[in-house]
């Protein structure tokens, strides 16, 4: 198989399913030392069994020791690496090559996903589901919302990385180029801006219930609140000055 | 309340929802607006544990699973939270108030638990380090499967320890609370805003335009808020 | 003067690189110094990925890097300077002695590395190399994010893996 006949399907559907289903558990053993290491071993495997040798062969077992070592990715982006590096052992790509990629790798699917995903998608989910609930949806089509709206992306770019890793080999990186994850970041962080703006009172609102007397100190306690956890950003995190909050509160009342 | 046929349930779920917010399968399940919701609705108050859920949804957006770094974790304190909330009858003065803290106190050790459980999925690498060198695949899905049952109990343990201890804690405080539920709720909601308000403007403060697009967003959302849209 | 940051990082331009030192010192464009990168077209493909599209990546070989010195000096962004190993940091200042101050910022296990810091590891040789640098009159520390104190040679070498 050359880099010429480029095409996911190097490996049967039911092969490409199997390391799909494992990249979900891809952070199962997480660790400070090796991090996604073992995860990135794990996801290849259903795919190094077709190395020449098969199971427990040569080819297989100095795979395994490869990619089992450090290697440190946004979860969801991993599947790149995992369907990449995996095309590039099928290949029979020389291991110096390997190595390098699993240098340059990391940093490129760690800082895509992260701004992509954690600063991006995620909280305009979040941002989506509280201003569906402000807006009176019942409890079931606010958890369908959330859960429909995250997991399209999330799934979609578990598979989509993973069959451009198949398809690219060590090239993937023209893939990455997508304008989706290029320019995506920042008009997601502008409609996340939008929508939790407009969440955050509405929802506020719908766990209080009626009544402006109490809305109206509520909103300047948040004004203070926020711009307090704002300044104290780097010496204390918002939820646990919160809880520290609450706790006094609660103390307070009940000695009172 | 308080028997085990409540418990035990409640403890599957937030097993299964405390393995999702990093092992397996992330799917996101384990944040707050949908686990305390589930756990509400396995009380029979889907409404409230929604409520509950929302609170702290405000305040898991500041906490992303950024990788090494760590963070509360929201799937079991969702679930602690949720119940507790569920559990008490509408119009109970403290409820929100007491079962808020609870959750932030369950996240708290919940993420103390990861940390830990970290560095003995890295011990147990370890142990395995002769046999992953050699390349053994049995080894690695061992090693694997190790972590994620690991992870698994934690959240059991978590979940079935936090209602143990804070249930009681929660009926104490909510017998001798002396504010009124409206206070309770709206103490609870202007510090969750306030860390939610914050955390959002810490994602989007560096995008060009994106405080523009906030500060009307809150705008539109005070109007709404206000009957006036 | 530009190119402030003259750093040694096994990852390269990663996450730490990017947002923990790009946001805070307004990072405008990374010279990455790597002989192998330098004529490897995917690995370019790839790091350039891991910027945000308003940052620069120029890639030198050593020869190319101390050739275009002057002229990453003369740009009126912050730049930084990445070498993957202490050996390249090492050529590089020994063609271009005008560099004086150099920072290690991670440096990572590998068998037969020693733990000085949580993130810096190295064999007896690389330790050897390091102060050959000071000799030198560079200036070497340990810094892996700006929020964090810098430390010096010897508090490096001293170190035993915890702090």
């Amino acid at each position: 198989m050359t880099m010429d006949a480029a095409s996911a399907a190097v490996l049967p559907l039911r092969v490409r399913l199997a390391m799909l289903l494992r990249c979900f558990a891809i952070q199962g053993v997480w660790n400070y030392e090796t991090m996604l290491g073992n995860g990135i071993a794990f996801c290849m495997e259903p795919a190094l069994r077709r190395l020449p040798g098969g199971r427990g062969g040569d080819a297989y077992r100095q795979a395994m020791a490869r990619h089992s070592g450090y290697f440190n990715a946004h979860p969801y982006l991993a599947s790149v690496a995992v369907g990449a590096l995996a095309r590039a052992e099928l290949d029979g790509v020389p291991a110096v090559q390997i190595e390098r990629f699993r240098v340059a790798a990391p940093g490129p699917l760690g800082s895509v996903g992260d701004r992509l995903i954690w600063a991006g998608w995620l909280p305009l989910c979040s941002a989506l589901a509280l201003l569906a609930f402000g807006l009176g949806v019942r409890p079931l089509g606010v958890v369908l919302i959330f859960l429909g709206a995250y997991n399209i992306v999330h799934v979609g770019l578990r598979w989509w990385g993973l069959q451009a890793g198949l398809t690219h080999g060590l090239r993937v990186a023209q893939s990455l180029g997508n304008p989706v994850l290029r320019q995506g970041p920042a008009h997601v962080a502008r409609a996340t801006a939008l929508v939790a703006g407009i969440a955050l009172p509405v929802a506020a609102q719908g766990i209080i219930g009626p009544g402006r007397v109490v809305l109206g100190s509520v909103l300047a306690a948040v004004a203070a609140g926020a711009t307090l956890v704002t300044l104290l950003h780097g010496k204390i995190e918002g939820w646990r000055l919160a809880t520290i909050v609450l706790a006094a509160f609660v103390l307070y009342s009940v000695v009172r | 309340m308080g028997d085990a046929l409540l418990f035990l349930p409640l403890t599957v779920l937030g097993a299964v929802l405390a393995l999702d917010v990093v092992s397996f399968p992330q799917a996101m399940f384990s944040r707050p607006i949908v686990a305390a919701t589930l756990a509400g609705a396995w009380v029979g108050e889907p409404d409230r544990g929604l409520a509950m859920g929302v609170a702290l949804e405000f305040f898991a957006l500041e906490s992303m699973p950024f990788g090494a770094s760590r963070y509360p974790e929201w799937g079991s304190a969702s679930v602690v939270g949720g119940a507790l909330f569920a559990l008490t009858p509408e119009g109970t003065a403290a409820a929100m108030t007491a079962a808020a803290l609870s959750a932030l106190l369950v996240a708290s050790v919940g993420g103390t638990s990861m940390v830990l459980l970290r560095r003995f999925n890295a011990y147990w690498a370890r142990q395995q380090q002769a046999r992953i060198a050699r390349g053994s695949g049995s080894a690695v899905v061992a090693l694997q499967l190790a972590g994620l049952t690991a992870d698994l109990t934690r959240g059991a343990l978590l979940t079935f320890l936090g209602l143990a201890v804070l249930v009681p804690l929660h009926e104490a405080i909510v017998a001798s609370f002396t504010m009124s539920p409206t206070v309770s709720r709206a103490v609870v909601v202007a510090a969750a805003s306030a860390v939610g308000l914050a955390a959002v403007w810490k994602v989007v403060h560096t995008t060009p335009l994106a405080r523009w697009y906030l500060a009307a967003g809150v705008a539109i959302g005070m109007l709404i808020a206000a009957g006036l849209m | 003067m530009a190119l402030d940051l003259v750093r040694i990082d096994d990852r390269l331009i990663h996450g730490q690189v990017v947002v923990g030192w790009g946001q805070p010192c307004g990072v405008g464009f990374i010279v990455l110094v790597d002989d192998a990168v330098a004529t490897s077209e995917w690995e370019q493909e790839l790091y350039r990925m891991g910027v945000p599209p308003e940052m620069d990546v120029f890639f030198d070989s050593v020869e190319s890097a101390a050739r275009r010195l002057p002229e990453y000096r003369a740009d009126r962004r912050v730049g930084m300077l990445l070498t993957g190993d202490i050996e390249t940091m090492e050529r590089l200042v020994t063609a271009a002695p005008s560099i004086r101050t150099v920072t290690v910022g991670g440096i990572h296990h590998k068998p037969g590395r020693v733990a000085r810091l949580r993130y810096v590891f190295l064999t007896p040789d690389e330790e050897a190399h390091l102060r050959a640098l000071a000799k030198r009159g560079v200036t070497v520390t340990a810094q892996d994010v700006p929020a964090a104190a810098p430390l010096s040679l010897d508090a490096l070498l001293a170190g035993d893996g915890v702090g």
